[in-house]
C-alpha cells in the first residue's frame, strides 16, 4: 500500500480526531514538558550566575567561544539535514534518507566530540570541576544534559536508520535479528572511535607529537574505526525489499521533532551561558 | 423501609454517644480547646505584629463563615427539597434538563471577587505593616540577631558589645525590651529554622545564604513560649525557647549584668562547707515533661528568681564543678565568659543559671532537670551534638560530678 | 465475504503472522503473565487500583501511628526519628502512592470508555507506565527493610536538611530515586492520555462534549506533563550534591537552598491541583446521574478546571510566605491565590445548581459525592485563609495547615474517589456494593474524618506547629490531640468497613445488570464488565450526555449502529494489540538502576562494581534491551469479530493460537 510515492497525505491523519497522528501529538507534548526540564536547569544557571562567590571563576577566561560557535554551527547544520531527511523520505525516498540520517549522525557526533573536548579542557586545563564552583556544578548539569539528549538523539537516528533495512515480517528471523544488533553496535563503535582518535590526535598535536607519531600510537584505535566503517558500509548493501517507506515518515518526523528541539534548546543554552557573559 | 430506618437509628445512637464520648472526655480536662488562650495561641496575642496578623485572619474568617452559612444553607436546602423521598420518585420522570444559566453564573462569580476584595484589603496593608518596623518608629528600634542551630537558637545583641568578645550573646532566651520594636535578623547556621513566638509575631524562616528578619513588639512585659516551626531533623519539635519582655529599667538591668562575665564563688571566711548529697537521680520515661506549674502561675516572676544566687551554694563543690567543666571537655564547645570557657558551637553558658528553660525551652532550670540532662542529654534531645559530644569523647559521669556540674552551673547567674 | 469472517471468529490479520520468530507473544488471559504482559488500557486501571489502594492502607497505618503518637502529651509510642520517618512516608505514601496512582486508575479504566475509545493511544507506554510506578513505589518503601531506614526529610525533602551533610545514609537516595521514577511514569502515563482524549474520541464527541471527568483528566495530565519536570530537576541536582559532589544546596559553596523550595513547589502546587481535579471530575459525573439532570453549567466548569490549572502555575510561593520574599511578591502571591478561589467557587456553585431541581436518589456515591462537596467547601475556606499573608504567618507550618490540607485531600480527593468507586464498581465487576454497608461506612468516615481533623484548626491557631514528634502537656493542646487521635481511630473503623465490603461485594456482592444507575455518559452503554475491546461498534456522538441522549433515542441509535458494525467488519474486524513483556522489562530496568544509584558509596575510595556503579549499569542494559525489544517487536496486533450480541466466545481461544 505504502510502496506508492505521494498517497499519503502527511498533514492529516485521517484515523485520529484531530488529523494529527498520535506519534506527532506525543511527541509534541513530550517536547512540552521537556521546554520545562530544561527552562528549570536554565534558570537554575542564570539564578546562581547572579549571585556569584567572591573567589567564583570568571567564565570568560574558561570558555572558547570560537569553538563552542563552530559546534553550534554544526549542530544547526545537522537540523537542516534531519529536516532533508523526513522530506526524503516522506517522497518514499528510502535512499535519500539514509544518507540525511548518515549526515546527521556525523554532525550530532562532531557535537557531542566538540562537547567531551570543551569539558576536558575545562576541567584539566582551566581547572573548572563539577565541584570546585557554582559556575562548574551549572554548566556541567545543564551542558552535560544537553549533551545526554544529543546522544539519545544520535541512538535513536542510528536505529532508525539500522530501521530502515528490516525486511518485511516474514525475513524477521534470528539471523536479521543478529544482523540488525550488529549492525547497530558497529555504527555506535564507529562513532566512539573516531571521536577518541580525533581527540587523541588534537592531543598529540598540542603536545607537540607529528601526525606519524599519533598513528603509531594509535594504530589499533584507528584499525578498529576501519574495520567499523567497513562492516557498516558491508551491512548497509541492499539485501531485498524493506518493511519501511512512506508510511514511516511519521517515525522519522517525530524524531525529527525531538532532534529539532535539542537544537533549539543549544541555541538558548549558548546564548544564556555563553554569549550573556560577552554582552 | 427497614434499611433507612436501620440507619437513622443508627445515626441517633451515634450522636448520642459522641455527645457523651465528648462530655466525658473534657470534664477530665484543664482546656476547653476552642478557647485557644495557650502559651502560643495566636489568637490572645500580645504585641501589634500578632494583632495585626489576627486582625487579617478574622476578616478572612468572618468573610468565609458568612459565604459558608449562605452557600451551605443552599446546598442543604437543595439536597433536602429535591431529595426523591422514595424509589417511586427515583424512577419518575426525569426532571427537565437544563444545561445552566449563564446570568446566575455571571453574578456569582461577580460576588466571589467582591467577597474577595474584602480580604484583600486588610491583608496587602498587613503585608506592608509585617513586614518592617514602621517608619517613625524606626529610631526606637532595638536590633537582635537570631540563629538557629539544630535544635537550639542563639541570640546577639550587637548594641551590646563586650570588650575583647564582641556582642552580648545568650541562647535560647531572647530578653527584650517592652514597648518598644524590635527588629530581628534571622540567620541559620545549618538547615532551614523558623523563628516563632506565636503571641507577638507569625514566623519567619531562618534560611542559609539569606539575610531574613522580622520585627515584634511586646505590649507590656511578659514571658513568651517560641518555638521553631520548620523540621529541622530528629529533634524539632523541642527547639524551643522563650521571649522575655522586660521594662526599659529591668531591662537595663538585665544587659548590665549579663555583660559582665561569669560568677565566681569563692567560700566565705569562716563558712563551713554544707556537706553535698549524692542521692542518684531517678529514671525519667521517655519525652518526660520538665517543666512544674510555677512557669504556669507566674513565670516572669519565676523568670526573675532565676536572676538571684541560689539559697544554699557550696562554694567547694561549684569549685570542683568548674574544673570538671574544663577537663569533660564541655568548654570545647561551650562558652563561659571570664571563666576560660570559650566554644562556639553549644550555647553561651557565661549566664546560664539565670536563664529559666534548659535545652532549648525543653526543661525547667533546677537542678533535677539540670542533672537529667547533662547524665543523658540524648535521652531528653533525640540527636543532638552534646550526646555524640559524649560519645566522641567517651564521656561518663559520675553521680559526685554530676553534683558538682549542677552546683558549677546553677550558680552562673 | 462477510459470511466467512464471521465463521471464523479465530482468524487472524493476514498481514500479521501467527507468532513470532524472535519474540515472545504471550497470549495468556488469566494468571500472573497476564497481568505482566497485558496491554489493556482496563487491566491497567485495575492494576493501578489494586497498588494504590495497598499503599492507601499502608499510608493509613502510619497515619495511625503518627495519631497514636500524639494522642497524649509526651506520647511514647514512637521515637522521635520513628516519627519523623512516619510523617515523611505518610505524606509521600499518600500523595504520590495513593490518591495519585488511584486517580490514574479512574483514568485508564473510565476515561477511554468515556470518548468511545478501543484503548489508549499507545497500550504499551500505558503498560510501561503502571510498571515504572510500582518500581517507583517499592524503591521508596524499600528504606523499611534496610539498614539506613526509610526517608526522614519530610514530603517536601526540603534542602539542606536532606543533603548530604544533614542526611548521610542512603534513605533519601531511595526517596529522590523513587520520585524519580514516578515522575517518569506520572509524566508517560500523562502523556499518553493527552494523546487519547485528544485523538483517539469518538466521531461527534467533540472537546465540548467531553464527559467532565475527562476533561479533568486532559488538564490534569497538561499539569503533570509540565508540573513534573520542576520536580525531576529539584531531585536531579539534590542528586548530584549527593552522589557527585556539586553545589546546588551546598550553602558554603554558595548554594541557596531557597532555590530547592522554588523548584519544589512550582511541582508542588499544580500537585495539588493533579490531587484535586480528578476528584472534581469525579464528582461532577456522580452528581448529574444521581439528580438526574446535565451538570450545571458544563462550560463554565470546564472552563473553571482549565484557569484553576492555569492559575495552579502562578501561586506556588503562598507554600513559602514566611521565607522572607519581600512585600511585593508576598502581595502578588497572596493576590493570585485569592483569584484561583474563584474558579473553585464556581465549581461548587455548579454542583448546588446541578442538584437544584434534581430528582436525587440518595445512594452510596451520592453520599461520598455531597460530602465531598460539604467537606471540600470546609477546605476550601481555610485555603483562602492562607490566602492571606499576614495570617498564614501564624498559620504556615502550624496544625492549621494540617487540619486544611486534609480537608482538601481527605475531604475533597479522596471522598471523591471513594464516591468514584462506588459508582464505576458495578460497571468494572457487575456487582454493587449493598446501600446499607456503603451508606454506614460513609458515616462512620465521615464522622472520623471531622473528628480527627476538625479540632487540629484550634491546634494550629493555638500554635501547635506541624511534624513535631511530641508537645508539652501545659499548651492547651491535650484535649484536640486526644480527639483526633479517636476520631482517627474512627477513621480507621471506617475505611476498614469501606474495603472490607467492596472485597466482599467484588466476591460475592449482588449481581446487576447493565447501567445500573441510570447514567448519562458513554461507559455506561457497555455491558459489566465491559469487553476488551471495549466498543464493538465504535459509538458515534450527537450530544453531551451521550448515553442518555442514546437512550432518548434508542431507535436512530441501533440502525446507526448497525450500520457502522457492518462498515466495521467489511474493515477487518476490531484491531487489537499484542501483549508485551517488554514495557516491564524496561521498568525493571530502570528499578534495578535506580537502585544502583541509590546505593552508589558517597565514599571516593577506588572501586567500581558492587555498591559503586555496576548495579546501575546492569539495569541500565536491561532497561535498554527492553526498550530495544519493545521497538523492535513493532505495534502489530490481530483483529477479533465479536458477533451480534457483543459476544466474542472463541476470541480468547482467537489469542491462544
Amino acid at each position: 500500500m505504502s510502496s506508492h510515492a505521494g498517497t499519503i497525505d502527511h498533514h492529516h491523519d485521517p484515523s485520529t480526531s484531530t488529523g494529527i497522528p498520535n506519534k506527532k501529538l506525543l511527541m509534541w507534548t513530550f517536547l512540552a514538558s521537556d521546554c520545562m526540564f530544561f527552562g528549570a536547569l536554565i534558570s537554575t544557571h542564570l539564578i546562581y550566575r547572579l549571585h556569584p562567590m567572591p573567589d567564583a571563576p570568571s567564565p570568560k577566561n574558561i570558555f572558547s567561544l570560537e569553538l563552542t560557535s563552530f559546534s553550534t554551527f554544526i549542530l544547526l547544520m545537522s537540523s537542516l539535514m534531519m529536516a532533508l531527511a523526513v522530506t526524503a523520505i516522506q517522497k518514499g525516498n528510502i535512499k535519500s534518507m539514509r544518507w540525511s540520517i548518515l549526515t546527521t549522525i556525523f554532525f550530532g557526533s562532531i557535537f557531542l566530540g566538540c562537547q567531551v573536548y570543551e569539558f576536558q579542557e575545562f576541567v584539566e586545563i582551566k581547572k573548572m570541576t563539577i565541584t570546585n564552583s557554582m559556575l562548574g556544578t551549572t554548566f556541567f548539569t545543564l551542558t552535560g544534559t544537553h549533551g545526554t539528549h544529543v546522544a539519545i538523539g544520535v541512538l535513536w537516528l542510528i536505529l532508525m536508520y539500522v530501521r530502515s533495512f528490516q525486511p518485511p515480517e516474514a525475513g524477521r528471523n534470528a539471523a536479521w535479528f543478529i544482523r540488525h544488533a550488529v549492525h547497530i553496535l558497529v555504527i555506535i563503535g564507529a562513532i566512539l572511535l573516531a571521536i577518541f582518535s580525533t581527540l587523541a590526535l588534537v592531543h598529540t598535536l598540542h603536545t607537540g607529537g607529528s601526525v606519524g607519531a599519533f598513528f603509531g600510537g594509535h594504530f589499533a584505535m584507528l584499525a578498529g574505526l576501519l574495520a567499523c566503517i567497513a562492516a557498516g558500509i558491508f551491512l548497509a548493501r541492499p539485501t531485498g525489499p524493506v518493511n519501511f517507506g512512506e508510511a514511516n515518515a511519521i517515525d522519522v518526523e517525530s524524531m525529527g521533532l525531538y532532534w529539532h528541539f535539542v537544537d533549539i534548546v543549544w541555541i538558548v543554552i549558548f546564548t544564556a551561558v555563553y554569549l550573556l557573559e560577552y554582552l | 423501609m427497614r434499611l433507612s430506618s436501620l440507619l437513622t437509628s443508627t445515626a441517633r445512637w451515634g450522636r448520642a454517644g459522641f455527645a457523651l464520648g465528648a462530655l466525658a472526655l473534657l470534664s477530665g480536662c484543664d482546656y476547653n480547646f476552642w478557647r485557644m488562650d495557650g502559651h502560643q495561641s495566636t489568637i490572645t496575642v500580645a504585641g501589634p505584629v500578632a494583632r495585626s496578623q489576627l486582625e487579617v485572619f478574622y476578616v478572612t474568617c468572618w468573610v468565609t463563615l458568612v459565604i459558608f452559612i449562605l452557600v451551605g444553607g443552599v446546598l442543604a436546602y437543595a439536597t433536602l427539597k429535591f431529595r426523591a423521598k422514595n424509589e417511586a420518585e427515583e424512577k419518575a420522570v426525569p426532571p427537565e434538563q437544563g444545561h445552566g444559566n449563564p446570568l446566575i453564573e455571571l453574578g456569582l462569580i461577580g460576588a466571589s471577587v467582591l467577597a474577595l476584595v474584602i480580604i484583600a484589603i486588610p491583608t496587602l496593608k498587613g503585608i506592608w505593616y509585617t513586614y518592617d518596623v514602621p517608619e517613625d518608629r524606626k529610631a526606637d528600634t532595638y536590633e537582635i540577631t537570631a540563629t538557629g542551630y539544630q535544635w537550639w537558637f542563639k541570640f546577639e545583641y550587637p548594641s551590646e558589645q563586650i570588650a575583647g568578645t564582641g556582642a552580648l550573646t545568650t541562647g535560647n532566651e531572647l530578653v527584650i525590651p517592652a514597648g518598644r520594636p524590635v527588629r530581628i535578623n534571622i540567620r541559620t547556621i545549618d538547615v532551614i529554622h523558623s523563628f516563632w513566638v506565636p503571641k507577638l509575631a507569625g514566623k519567619v524562616d531562618m534560611m542559609p545564604n539569606r539575610a531574613n528578619f522580622l520585627w515584634l513588639q511586646a505590649d507590656e512585659p511578659g514571658y513568651f513560649w517560641g518555638q521553631c516551626a520548620e523540621y529541622c531533623g530528629d529533634s524539632h519539635a523541642v527547639m524551643r525557647f522563650r521571649v522575655i519582655a522586660l521594662s526599659p529599667k529591668d531591662f537595663a538591668d538585665w544587659v548590665a549584668q549579663q555583660t559582665s562575665p561569669a560568677r565566681n564563688v569563692t567560700p566565705k571566711p569562716g563558712e563551713e562547707t554544707p556537706k553535698a548529697q549524692f542521692a542518684s537521680l531517678r529514671t525519667f520515661k521517655q519525652n518526660e515533661t520538665g517543666i512544674t506549674d510555677k512557669y504556669e502561675i507566674a513565670p516572669l516572676e519565676a523568670w526573675k528568681a532565676k536572676q538571684f544566687p541560689e539559697k544554699g551554694e557550696n562554694a567547694a563543690l561549684i569549685a570542683q564543678g568548674k574544673a570538671l567543666f574544663a577537663s569533660k571537655t564541655c568548654a570545647s564547645c561551650h562558652e563561659v565568659r571570664g571563666h576560660g570557657a570559650a566554644g562556639i558551637s553549644g550555647p553561651n553558658l557565661t549566664h546560664i543559671g539565670a536563664r529559666s528553660m534548659l535545652a532549648a525551652g525543653l526543661i525547667e532550670n533546677n537542678a533535677e532537670q539540670l542533672r537529667r540532662w547533662i547524665r543523658d542529654p540524648g535521652s531528653v534531645k533525640p540527636g543532638n551534638k552534646m550526646a555524640k559530644g559524649y560519645l566522641d569523647n567517651n564521656i561518663k559521669l559520675t553521680n559526685e560530678e554530676e553534683v558538682a556540674l549542677v552546683a558549677y552551673l546553677q550558680s552562673l547567674k | 465475504m462477510e459470511a466467512i469472517l464471521k465463521s471464523d471468529l479465530h482468524a487472524k490479520d493476514t498481514h500479521a503472522p501467527a507468532k513470532s520468530a524472535i519474540f515472545w507473544r504471550p497470549t495468556a488471559q488469566t494468571g500472573l503473565i497476564s497481568w505482566l504482559t497485558t496491554v489493556d488500557h482496563k487491566k491497567i486501571g485495575f492494576l493501578y487500583g489494586v497498588f494504590a489502594l495497598f499503599f492507601f492502607l499502608v499510608g493509613g497505618f502510619e497515619a495511625l501511628l503518627i495519631r497514636l503518637q500524639l494522642m497524649y502529651p509526651n506520647g511514647t509510642v514512637l521515637t522521635a526519628q520513628q516519627y519523623n520517618t512516619m510523617f515523611t512516608m505518610h505524606g509521600t505514601t499518600m500523595i504520590f502512592l495513593a490518591v495519585m496512582p488511584l486517580s490514574a486508575a479512574f483514568f485508564n479504566f473510565i476515561m477511554p470508555l468515556q470518548i468511545g475509545a478501543r484503548d489508549v493511544a499507545f497500550p504499551r507506554l500505558n503498560a510501561f507506565s503502571l510498571w515504572t510506578f510500582v518500581a517507583g513505589a517499592i524503591v521508596i518503601n524499600l528504606g523499611w527493610f534496610m539498614h539506613d531506614g526509610a526517608p526522614d526529610g519530610g514530603w517536601v525533602g526540603y534542602a539542606p536538611l536532606t543533603s548530604k551533610t544533614f542526611a548521610p545514609d542512603h534513605s533519601i537516595d531511595m526517596w529522590v530515586m523513587g520520585l524519580q521514577l514516578l515522575g517518569v511514569a506520572s509524566i508517560a502515563a500523562s502523556l499518553n492520555f493527552i494523546v487519547t482524549i485528544i485523538n483517539l474520541r469518538a466521531p461527534g464527541m467533540t472537546m465540548m462534549r467531553l464527559p467532565v471527568f475527562t476533561w479533568m483528566t486532559l488538564i490534569t495530565a497538561f499539569l503533570i506533563v509540565l508540573s513534573f519536570p520542576f520536580i525531576t530537576i529539584a531531585l536531579v541536582e539534590l542528586m548530584m550534591d549527593r552522589l557527585f559532589g556539586t553545589s546546588f544546596f551546598e550553602v558554603s559553596n554558595g548554594g541557596m537552598p531557597i532555590l530547592w523550595q522554588h523548584l519544589f513547589w512550582v511541582f508542588g502546587h499544580p500537585e495539588v491541583y493533579i490531587l484535586i481535579l480528578p476528584a472534581m471530575g469525579i464528582v461532577s459525573e456522580i452528581l448529574p446521574t444521581f439528580s438526574r439532570k446535565p451538570l450545571f453549567g458544563y462550560p463554565i466548569v470546564v472552563f473553571s478546571g482549565a484557569s484553576i490549572g492555569f492559575l495552579g502555575f502562578s501561586v506556588w510561593s503562598h507554600h513559602m510566605f514566611t521565607t522572607g520574599m519581600g512585600t511585593m511578591a508576598t502581595a502578588a502571591f497572596s493576590l493570585a491565590t485569592m483569584a484561583i478561589a474563584v474558579p473553585t467557587g464556581v465549581k461548587i456553585f455548579n454542583w448546588i445548581g446541578t442538584l437544584w431541581g434534581g430528582h436525587i436518589s440518595m445512594r452510596t456515591p451520592m453520599m461520598f459525592a455531597l460530602g465531598f462537596v460539604w467537606m471540600f467547601m470546609i477546605g476550601g475556606f481555610s485555603g483562602v485563609m492562607h490566602s492571606a499573608a499576614p495570617a498564614d504567618a501564624q498559620q504556615q507550618d502550624s496544625y492549621f495547615v494540617i487540619a486544611h490540607f486534609h480537608y482538601v485531600l481527605i475531604g475533597g480527593s479522596l471522598f471523591a474517589l471513594l464516591a468514584g468507586i462506588h459508582y464505576w464498581f458495578p460497571l468494572m465487576f457487575g456487582r454493587k456494593v449493598s446501600e446499607f454497608w456503603g451508606k454506614l461506612s460513609f458515616w462512620v468516615i465521615f464522622a472520623g474524618f471531622n473528628i480527627t481533623f476538625f479540632p487540629m484548626h484550634f491546634l494550629g491557631l493555638n500554635g501547635m506547629p506541624r511534624r513535631t514528634f511530641t508537645y508539652d502537656a501545659n499548651l492547651g493542646w491535650n484535649a484536640a490531640n486526644y480527639i483526633a487521635t479517636i476520631g482517627a481511630l474512627i477513621l480507621g473503623v471506617g475505611i476498614f468497613i469501606y474495603f472490607a465490603v467492596m472485597v466482599y461485594t467484588f466476591l460475592k456482592g449482588e449481581k446487576v445488570g447493565k447501567d445500573v444507575w441510570d447514567a448519562r455518559t458513554l461507559e455506561w452503554s457497555l455491558p459489566n464488565p465491559p469487553p476488551e475491546y471495549n466498543y464493538r461498534v465504535i459509538p458515534t456522538v450527537h450530544a453531551r450526555d451521550a448515553y442518555w441522549y442514546n437512550k432518548q433515542h434508542k431507535e436512530e441509535i441501533a440502525q446507526e449502529e448497525a450500520e457502522h458494525a457492518k462498515a466495521e467488519a467489511a474493515h477487518g474486524g476490531i484491531h487489537m494489540p499484542h501483549q508485551s513483556i517488554y514495557p516491564f522489562v524496561a521498568s525493571l530496568g530502570l528499578f534495578i538502576a535506580s537502585i544502583g544509584i541509590a546505593v552508589i558509596d558517597h565514599d571516593p575510595s577506588p572501586g567500581f562494581w558492587g555498591k559503586k556503579i555496576g548495579l546501575s549499569m546492569i539495569g541500565g542494559v536491561v532497561m535498554l534491551a527492553g526498550i530495544y525489544f519493545w521497538a523492535l517487536e513493532g505495534n502489530e496486533g490481530y483483529h477479533l469479530h465479536p458477533d451480534d450480541e457483543g459476544h466474542a466466545p472463541a476470541d480468547k481461544k482467537a489469542a491462544q493460537h
